[in-house]
């Protein structure tokens, strides 16, 4: 389908940026929240008008658009710059709406991240914001993957972020979301209990159809909605059957086990279709978010232009690694297989 | 390339609850710009909104929806998407078929439950009947989940211009194969977020709107959902189509987050590309359906992109002065009088718009008229520089 070729992450880790540190960011109360070391790029000016999801996701377009030009901009986030929004929100009950400036308002609207992208970019071209909850990125994938079909000589941003924000970790925690009890990201994956941990972060992608020099090529991408695992199992199939080319296998699966228990049987299902092939996962090192997605598919571009795979994620892998299946499902409806392989 | 076709219409606004109502209101300029008589908010009693006055109650009556958490978006969405359902007579097996995907533009999503979510989100309750009905994604989950859809499902956020972007997405995914038949559209409706949002801007009117008018005072916001359901013109030989979708195209403007250049830089790209993907030239557009807001910002920035663009510029009306600004929806039912325009040979006319744009000399059509109507051209600017334009076409 198409090739990456310039990638960026922000995530609690700051391992995934710097292979040599080998430590772990634990989480607090909770909550994975991103590194905020990396906005080197933001004038002060600007950085402290800006909330996370927007400061995130500026700072990972400019480090990949500082090495590409692209012809458009494709982002995927549920929710954008919700504490801006809330913020916004708060005013409106709290002044019983009077007179409000609008710059949390402007800023809290989800296309703000591709729209400033844009206008610091002077970039005219193709320019849009999917924000389908948890297959958001997955959308913007899906959206690239047309636009390089029309334009095979263009160029493309593709990218994904949400935030944390004290509001929307009120309101998922209300539904359920996260653990009722404490729990360290370090525990999350054998914990047993309902609800995973909330996380955050943006990775970006500049993509075209070019195969040299690129670091990964993503194959082929599939969305569907279902709470049935059968449907699941029969979905898998039928991806595999289409996706992977004769003769060759999936090596590694980049699972988005979340801790919580209510999921893992989606999980385990994944897993033991393909016996074979070794899993390893992330959101123990990221949280979960619903643009999550966008995180694995740097890992594994990561695991695929590196000959030794990042210590963190402690992959033993006999072979070299060509084909790997990235599987997430958000809250056990949205579910999305997307294959990544080397070049 | 095989050409998309519009077989199936809904819409719901302040002019009408549906295809027909919203026509006749066109035709006879019959605005439902006024005052509020539902929603609640400290500027019921100093600004016109365009409201749809039908109460969630009474709406839930007639879609027959029981649910506590289905918000008023939702709601409107749905009774625009069951028309347009029932219109292109999709069948139940159609409707379910993993080729069929949906397709939805908004803005505000579930946070017309303003009141709600400033409780929930500063946890003043430990349960919550409205957990997952905030977000913009709800109203496209919960359609498809209610139609029990199965191919692709979106949601798109690029402000005003979403559910041109939603069309947009869906032709699109017609062309690559990735679905056969797709419902496509947009929704918003009044919350407390947007009226202030637009108020802290200083662009709300405290009069009906005048796009396009030198003395424009800012817009009108309004509420409104509208869906249509395209599908390839080859596949749908049995039906009688509206319209053919010939062009569209997504630019950005790259100027300001909340305002555009004044050279109208993307409104120009959108309209431009739109014509080229259409295999159109200027002279080809026999009427524009302008984004039109009202605004001092937007009408003389798409002024100056129609005058650039066109050597003489068609004749062109802003709905908004009917309608209200809808944002997400607005797209979504402006298509719709795009495609009533050329179904019916007929050109709608302008509400409020007396003096032009001192400069521009353009002024929007202020009667209705028959007229032949070959291609029809629908603007829509927003937020962040998103502009879009889509090209409609008789069959």
């Amino acid at each position: 389908m198409f090739y990456i070729h310039q990638t960026s992450c922000i995530t609690a880790q700051q391992s995934f940026v710097e292979p040599t540190l080998r430590s772990i960011t634990e989480s607090v109360e909770n909550k994975l929240y991103a590194t905020e070391n990396n906005y080197d790029s933001i004038p002060p000016n600007v950085l402290r008008r800006l909330g996370k999801a927007v400061k995130m996701g500026i700072a990972t377009g400019n480090e990949v658009l500082a090495k590409q030009e692209v012809d458009g901009i494709i982002l995927g986030t549920a929710n954008g710059g919700l504490e801006d929004c809330i913020k916004f929100l708060n005013q409106i009950i709290q002044y019983q709406e009077g007179r409000l400036t609008p710059t949390n308002f402007v800023q809290s609207t989800t296309n703000a991240i591709a729209g400033q992208l844009g206008i610091m970019y002077k970039n005219k071209g193709y320019n849009i914001t999917h924000v389908h909850r948890g297959l958001a990125f997955e959308n913007a994938l899906i959206d690239v993957e047309m636009l390089l079909s029309d334009h095979p000589t263009n160029t493309y941003l593709v990218g994904g972020v949400d935030e944390i924000s004290e509001y929307n970790y009120t309101i998922e925690d209300l539904a359920g979301s996260y653990k009722k009890e404490i729990l360290s990201n370090t525990e999350l994956l054998n914990s047993t209990t309902d609800g995973s941990i909330a996380g955050e972060g943006a990775a970006m992608f500049v993509v075209n159809t070019v195969k040299s020099n690129a670091t990964a090529e993503v194959k082929a991408i599939k969305t569907f909605v279902t709470k049935k695992t059968e449907t699941l199992e029969k979905e898998l199939s039928q991806f595999i059957n289409t996706a992977l080319p004769k003769g060759e296998k999936v090596d590694l699966i980049v699972s988005g086990k979340n801790g919580d228990a209510r999921l893992n049987n989606y999980y385990a299902l994944v897993e033991n279709q393909l016996k074979e092939t070794p899993t390893t996962y992330y959101k123990h090192l990221t949280g979960e978010f619903p643009t999550s997605s966008a995180v694995a598919l740097w890992l594994a571009s990561m695991v695929l232009s590196r000959t030794e795979p990042l210590a963190l994620l402690k992959i033993e892998v006999a072979n070299p690694i060509k084909n790997i299946l990235l599987y997430n499902t958000y809250k056990g409806n949205q579910h999305s297989f997307i294959l990544v392989s080397a070049v | 390339m095989d050409r998309i076709v519009v077989t199936g219409i809904g819409i719901i606004s302040a002019i009408g609850e549906s295809v027909e109502s919203n026509r006749l209101a066109l035709k006879n300029s019959t605005t439902g710009i006024g005052t509020l008589e539902l929603f609640e908010t400290n500027y019921a009693s100093t600004l016109p909104f365009a409201e749809i006055k039908r109460t969630n109650n009474s709406l839930k009556q007639q879609l027959n929806v029981d649910a506590l958490n289905i918000t008023r978006t939702s709601l409107l969405a749905q009774h625009a998407c069951n028309q347009a359902i029932l219109d292109s007579n999709l069948t139940k097996a159609e409707l379910e078929s993993a080729d069929t995907a949906l397709i939805n533009g908004t803005t505000v999503g579930g946070m017309c439950l303003t009141d709600e979510l400033y409780q929930d989100a500063n946890r003043n309750s430990t349960t919550s009947p409205y957990v997952e009905s905030y977000d913009l994604a709800s109203v496209a989950i919960y359609l498809q989940e209610l139609y029990n859809i199965q191919g692709i499902c979106n949601t798109i956020n690029t402000a005003c211009s979403s559910s041109a972007n939603a069309i947009m997405y869906g032709a699109r995914l017609i062309h690559q194969g990735k679905a056969k038949r797709v419902i496509v559209g947009g929704v918003d409706s009044l919350a407390k977020f947007t009226i202030n949002g637009f108020n802290a801007l200083h662009i709300l009117s405290s009069e009906k709107c005048k796009p396009f008018d030198q003395n424009r005072s800012g817009l009108n916001l309004g509420e409104a959902a509208a869906f249509l359901v395209l599908e390839k013109e080859s596949d749908c030989k049995n039906k009688k189509p509206y319209a053919i979708l010939s062009g569209y195209a997504n630019a950005n403007d790259a100027y300001h987050a909340s305002a555009l250049s004044e050279t109208g830089d993307g409104p120009y790209e959108a309209m431009s590309t739109a014509l080229a993907v259409a295999r159109l030239n200027p002279n080809d557009i026999s009427y524009i359906n302008a984004h039109g807001t009202g605004t001092e910002n937007n009408d003389l920035a798409e002024s100056a992109a129609m005058i650039r663009l066109f050597n003489n510029v068609p004749p062109f009306v802003s709905t908004k002065s009917l309608t209200g600004h809808t944002l997400g929806a607005s797209a979504a039912i402006e298509a719709v009088f795009s495609i009533l325009a050329l179904q019916h040979q007929e050109l709608y006319p302008s509400a409020n718009s007396v003096q032009p744009i001192e400069g521009t000399g353009l002024k929007p059509l202020a009667t209705f008229q028959k007229a032949p109507v070959k291609h029809v051209m629908s603007n829509s600017f927003g937020f962040a520089g998103n502009c879009s334009s889509l090209i409609f076409s008789i069959v």
